[in-house]
């Protein structure tokens, strides 16, 4: 029976790629929790579309939502000039508000602003009178300080809005901390609501376990287009909510998008931007991509060469941006061998490649480097950035081995979830048992004990991309990661232990029988829980950290490979698919899903091998394309960095540049203590390392943070004065000497250097330039030897030398 | 956003006329400087690298037991009713110059830890590191002068750095200035490399990365440039090279300071706030006296106390105190209690510190510790109070937040600028 027909105007929010879409009814599995309440809805990919209830005595549609009449299913069907979709909504009996609780909800605010830190009520003394355990340790006091202490005068129940515990921090009340919230925030609204519910202490009734925000991406077309949206909280209680008027929005690119509960979404300018919306701790995000039809046109995609570019591809023309031309051959071998080898191609490898005329020969050459030493080298400098080999913690003896090893796992690519597994349940003398040195930096060095503390968010960052950090001191304001997660994966490395042996360097892991870890703010021993909740048995004869280990690299939940395939990605196109790279959260969305999971199965396929991933990678187009193109009708696009529709170009990393500057200048660097002709990259890196390379982002691994590859002034006054380029001109076997020697001219020089450094040709300008440049410094009194050094010294400072473009 | 601007406003072509003529009279610092922070305010550190010792310095303790109270005596200061260690006597009688700070307290008993929470004012975390004052002054208020603003002397140091912020704002390291043949490592041209020559092949550089001038909007592109022309600058500004010019200081003058790290730190120091660094850190080592610490505080505190005194002195009388604040400090105090090598170990719980300049009142005894100089008693201030007071005093708003990380961070922890330090 149709009693209600309702005919939606839904032309305004028809997503631009509508050949794509089906008719689409969101939110789905809606359960209204009681008659009389409501909830939102939005069509899209139809026009014309009639919107019926099959029980309007249960829902009634009415304008743009459903109306719960009475408890029961109705079923609503959706009728569109292009196609059909339905829908079951339930109702339910009865409602109760979302329950508040104070170590939930109120502790994770007066954390987050701060109210408990040392400096302020959580300062031994108070302040005012005012005192709070540190962050939070001790709930119980704390609510005791809030809602009893001094007869209850910072609460009161009867007015809650004049209650201290808001007036002050709002500064409704002068307060000595500042303002630190206004009366229109979240944390205002959840302080007030708890009040209004009598301060609990625990949560009673029904809590709100995640919310959902609708459409969770979409593409605008133009300034001015609108979308609805709706925002539903699902219940404890298996119900959901509308609490599309009840969060908060924020945009992190307002020039993109704006946003107004009412009126939903508003395109702004090109671009694009996360939508977030947050309530009562709980948050949920959604993309908007604005694209700008004046960028249009029909643009050539190149043919896909493997699944990176199906999806790369496919998401430039859903948002009609062009991807930059596809690069010369010569382009690709510099850029192919910095890399993936980290190091220049010389010019005799270079003109083999270029005459070669197979078809395939840049996926030959692909293949030939992942065969070179120097592919090994180059990736263990990155796999010791990550695992943080620093002498700092193993004092020096034993980084060594520990880079032995990861070197062999790189060359011999071995299966990648097998080598973190070797890590994570390491046993026994990290001398003889390298791989036990993954876990240092979480020593101690002081108390030469382990921290347990530190362990958690280096295994989260590396093996899930999952920042934990801040969950050790506080639930997380946004996510769903709280203390209780952090101190539950803690607990698989309760029994991890450390001794110091025979020398005071060596270092022997083993596992205790027995020890647990305390919660920090309940005191009891906490077991061992996984990140999805999971509380996992721990078979008999084995220990704690192996089960860990296996849930994290357990092939089937794809995080591991996800993260693993993200960070490596980054390493390509300087972000990653999910950005920061080992920052996943439901805040923080991939630009690219598919394309993430894609290459995570690919990775779990070809057995975790990290040569597959490379080859798959640098073969791609998406790899292949320019960094810079001359003409681009329409400037440039402000998602082409964002969408991989170019190559970004970047500096070479410290260890690359140097030995960079040694292959074009024929002198090697020098380093105390290592064979001549030892390159950076084997260098057993102390803290510090050499002057130079640290000055060029060398990190010192102390902390969990990614090499810094920024510009400063330290290293533009290296290039300019220091002894890494004027050394070189007087050492024995400077390239100029030996081209002087075979007695070339200064064309003939100008081109060598040329092919030295750039692997290409100078073109007619630069050689006039350069000529018309040693002509003067010859007028100017300086020896032809001193103007070509100058010359070289110029070559070698030019962005296009420093860079992989 | 900042360097979009300076590309805009100072074209390339300007650039290379500017930069080609910088010995004729035209400066590329003079313009430069004018884009950025308001700010008069300097700073200067004197840092005691390991933790000075209490008892020996600002706080002793005649009264307590000899464990206690140590090797040495005590001696009046210019201000009646407050006493320093013997080992201090021109700090004593300059005390009017400088007030002294007796309740700090650290949380920290690691170096690296204690360093980087002092530094920083930010309680080391395992989520990120954060920037040093140096490091934030750089980014909030810039060069001038065309010298680089954040200067670290003798050496680099692993909590003095930009964290977070990243590397842009790390300290140009200045080396030891106490070493016979000492010069700046990377500021002067290699050896027998003349400044028109240098600028000549500069030019060919500009001129050669012209070819890549379609890639000028990448970020890193642009920013390698804008540093390529500070570099530029420094080396060819007669200023700077004259700032980094001991040998310019008379005889007289450097013995004054002491012929020693600390001494001719501060000296170097001096001139580099003179010439226009907005913050100076000087490593001055050795008060990590776990063994032993009458003995090498006999040689040590001396030192110290000639390398203080006399850059007090020489900064007043060069009207610089009025605009810089100096502090000196270590991370944190020492044991109350001589330990079994005679030595005293690590001690956050209490420690002093001495402030002085930007109108700092001279002359006061702030908060006071207990009997052993083992906790505060009196006005306990917290490494966040004196963070508050350096950020109030540089003239930086201490409830700025950076986003870095995913996250709000702020440069200062919710603390009180100490109010006895403001005139």
């Amino acid at each position: 029976m149709r009693c209600l027909d309702l005919k939606l105007a839904v032309a305004a929010f028809l997503p631009v790629s509508a050949a794509h879409a089906a008719v689409l009814i969101e939110p789905a599995g809606i359960r209204i929790q009681s008659p009389g309440q409501s909830q939102r809805i939005i069509l899209s990919g139809g026009s014309d579309c009639e919107i019926s209830s099959g029980d309007p005595a249960v829902v009634q549609v009415a304008s743009n939502k459903l109306v719960a009449r009475s408890p029961g299913s109705a079923r609503i069907a959706v009728h569109c000039a292009e196609g059909s979709t339905e829908t079951t909504v339930h109702v339910g009996e009865t409602g109760s508000a979302v329950g508040l609780g104070f170590e939930r909800d109120l502790l994770s605010i007066l954390t987050t602003k701060g109210c408990n830190s040392a400096a302020c009520h959580g300062s031994p003394a108070g302040q005012n009178g005012f005192k709070l355990s540190l962050y939070g340790a001790d709930p119980r006091l704390d609510y005791e300080m809030i809602v009893n202490s001094q007869a209850g005068r910072r609460v009161s129940l009867d007015a809650p809005e004049t209650s201290l515990l808001i007036g002050k921090p709002s500064f409704q009340v002068a307060h000595g901390g500042g303002q630190l919230m206004t009366a229109e925030s979240d944390e205002y609204a959840t302080i007030l609501e708890w009040l209004r519910q009598g301060a609990p202490y625990g949560v009673s009734g029904i809590r709100l376990e995640r919310l959902e925000i609708h459409p969770g991406e979409r593409v605008l077309e133009g300034p001015g287009a609108r979308q609805p949206i709706v925002v539903v909280g699902h219940l404890s209680d298996g119900t959901t909510r509308d609490m599309t008027a009840e969060v908060r929005y924020s945009v992190n690119d307002e020039a993109v998008i704006s946003v107004d509960r009412d009126r939903g979404v508003v395109a702004k300018g090109a671009g694009m931007t996360a939508l977030m919306a947050r309530a009562m701790g709980k948050a949920a995000t959604s993309q908007f991509i604005v694209i700008d039809r004046a960028h249009g046109g029909s643009f050539d995609y190149p043919e896909p060469a493997n699944l990176i570019d199906d999806h790369v591809f496919r998401k430039l023309r859903s948002v009609n941006v062009e991807p930059f031309p596809l690069i010369d051959d010569r382009t690709f071998l510099r850029r192919v061998y910095l890399d993936s080898a980290g190091i220049l191609p010389t010019p005799a490898e270079a003109s083999q490649f270029l005459s070669g005329t197979a078809s395939d020969k840049r996926a030959d050459l692909i293949d030939e480097l992942l065969q070179r030493d120097e592919y090994s080298t180059h990736w263990l400098v990155k796999f010791e950035d990550w695992f943080r080999n620093s002498q700092y913690y193993s004092q020096g003896r034993t980084n060594g081995s520990f880079k032995r090893w990861l070197h062999d796992s790189i060359r011999q690519d071995w299966a990648y979830d097998e080598t973190v597994r070797a890590m994570l349940t390491a046993k026994g003398d990290t001398t003889v048992r390298p791989a036990g040195n993954f876990w240092h930096p979480a020593i101690d060095f002081m108390l030469k004990t382990f921290e347990v503390e530190k362990a958690v968010p280096t295994i989260t960052r590396l093996f899930l991309g999952q920042r934990l950090e801040c969950a050790q001191c506080h639930n997380h304001p946004l996510e769903n990661l709280t203390q209780d997660d952090f101190y539950g994966l803690a607990a698989f490395l309760a029994r991890t232990r450390v001794k110091h042996g025979y020398g005071q360097y060596r270092r022997v892991w083993y596992d205790d029988w027995r020890g647990e870890i305390d919660h920090p703010v309940t005191k009891e021993p906490v077991p061992p829980q996984f990140l999805d909740g999971e509380r996992p048995a721990i078979p008999a004869g084995t220990t704690r950290r192996e089960v860990l280990a296996d849930w994290i690299t357990r092939a089937e939940q794809l995080q591991f490979a996800r993260a693993t395939v993200n960070r490596v990605w980054s390493e390509y196109f300087q972000r990653g698919i999910v950005e920061p790279f080992d920052d996943f959260r439901s805040t923080n969305r991939p630009t690219h899903p598919k394309l993430l999971d894609a290459l995570a199965r690919y990775f779990i396929d070809s057995g975790f091998r990290f040569k597959s991933l490379h080859r798959l990678i640098m073969n791609s187009k998406t790899y292949q394309l320019a960094a810079h193109t001359p003409d681009r009708p329409g400037g440039e696009h402000p998602l082409e960095d964002a969408l991989f529709a170019r190559y970004v170009p970047r500096k070479l990393p410290a260890e690359v540049l140097l030995d960079a500057i040694s292959q074009v200048t024929g002198v090697a660097e020098e380093f105390k203590n290592y064979p001549p002709g030892t390159s950076p990259k084997a260098l057993i890196a102390s803290i510090g390392a050499t002057h130079f390379l640290t000055t060029f982002g060398h990190p010192r691994r102390d902390i969990m943070e990614s090499r810094s590859n920024a510009p400063s002034l330290g290293q533009a006054l290296q290039m300019m004065n220091g002894d890494v380029l004027a050394g070189r001109t007087s050492a024995t076997g400077f390239v100029l000497d030996a081209l002087l020697e075979q007695g070339l001219d200064n064309r003939e020089i100008v081109q060598a250097l040329y092919r030295r450094a750039y692997a290409r040709e100078p073109d007619q300008a630069e050689r006039e330039m350069l000529e018309a440049y040693l002509a003067a410094e010859i007028a100017a009194g300086r020896d032809r030897r001193q103007g070509l050094a100058n010359m070289l010294w110029a070559i070698l400072n030019t962005k296009e030398f420093q860079m992989n473009l | 956003m900042q360097l979009s601007t300076m590309r805009s406003r100072y074209s390339r072509r300007d650039f290379l006329r500017v930069g080609g003529a910088s010995l004729g009279g035209i400066s590329l610092p003079q313009m430069l400087a004018a884009s950025r922070g308001r700010s008069d305010v300097s700073c200067l550190i004197y840092f005691h690298t390991g933790g000075l010792c209490q008892h020996d310095s600002f706080d002793p303790k005649p009264e307590a037991p000899r464990e206690v109270r140590g090797g040495f005596g005590t001696i009046p200061t210019s201000v009646p009713g407050v006493r320093f260690s013997e080992l201090l006597p021109r700090s004593a009688a300059n005390f009017k110059r400088f007030s002294v700070v007796r309740s700090m307290y650290s949380l920290e008993a690691i170096h690296e830890k204690a360093k980087q929470y002092l530094f920083s004012g930010q309680r080391p975390n395992n989520a990120y590191k954060h920037p040093v004052y140096g490091s934030v002054v750089a980014r909030e208020q810039g060069n001038r002068n065309g010298l680089p603003p954040f200067v670290v002397i003798p050496r680099k140091d692993i909590c003095a750095d930009a964290g977070f912020l990243g590397p842009a704002y790390d300290p140009f390291i200045a080396g030891d200035p106490s070493a016979e043949d000492y010069s700046v490592q990377d500021l002067t041209l290699p050896t027998g490399l003349g400044l028109e020559e240098a600028q000549g092949r500069a030019g060919l550089l500009s001129a050669l990365d012209a070819r890549l001038e379609k890639l000028e909007k990448s970020s890193v592109v642009g920013s390698m440039d804008h540093f390529y022309q500070k570099a530029l600058d420094l080396v060819s500004s007669p200023a700077a090279k004259r700032a980094f010019d001991l040998g310019a200081e008379p005889g007289r003058v450097r013995d004054a300071y002491g012929r020693t790290t600390g001494g001719q730190g501060a000296l170097l120091a001096r001139r580099l706030i003179e010439a226009g660094v907005r913050l100076v850190t000087l490593f001055h080592g050795g008060y990590d006296t776990h063994s032993d610490n009458d003995k090498s505080n006999k040689k040590l505190y001396p030192e110290f106390d000639q390398a203080f005194s006399t850059l007090l002195e020489d900064m007043d009388a060069r009207g610089l105190l009025d605009t810089t604040l100096v502090l000196a400090m270590g991370e944190f105090g020492r044991t109350p209690e001589i330990n079994h090598s005679a030595g005293r170990d690590h001690w956050p719980g209490v420690f002093s510190i001495a402030v002085a300049g930007a109108g700092v009142p001279g002359g006061q005894a702030i908060g006071s510790s207990d009997a052993m100089g083992a906790a505060p008693r009196e006005r306990p201030i917290s490494i966040e109070d004196l963070g508050a007071t350096v950020y109030r005093k540089l003239g930086i708003d201490t409830h700025k937040e950076y986003h870095a990380l995913g996250r709000p961070i702020r440069i200062n922890d919710g603390g009180t600028p100490v109010r006895e330090l403001f005139a």
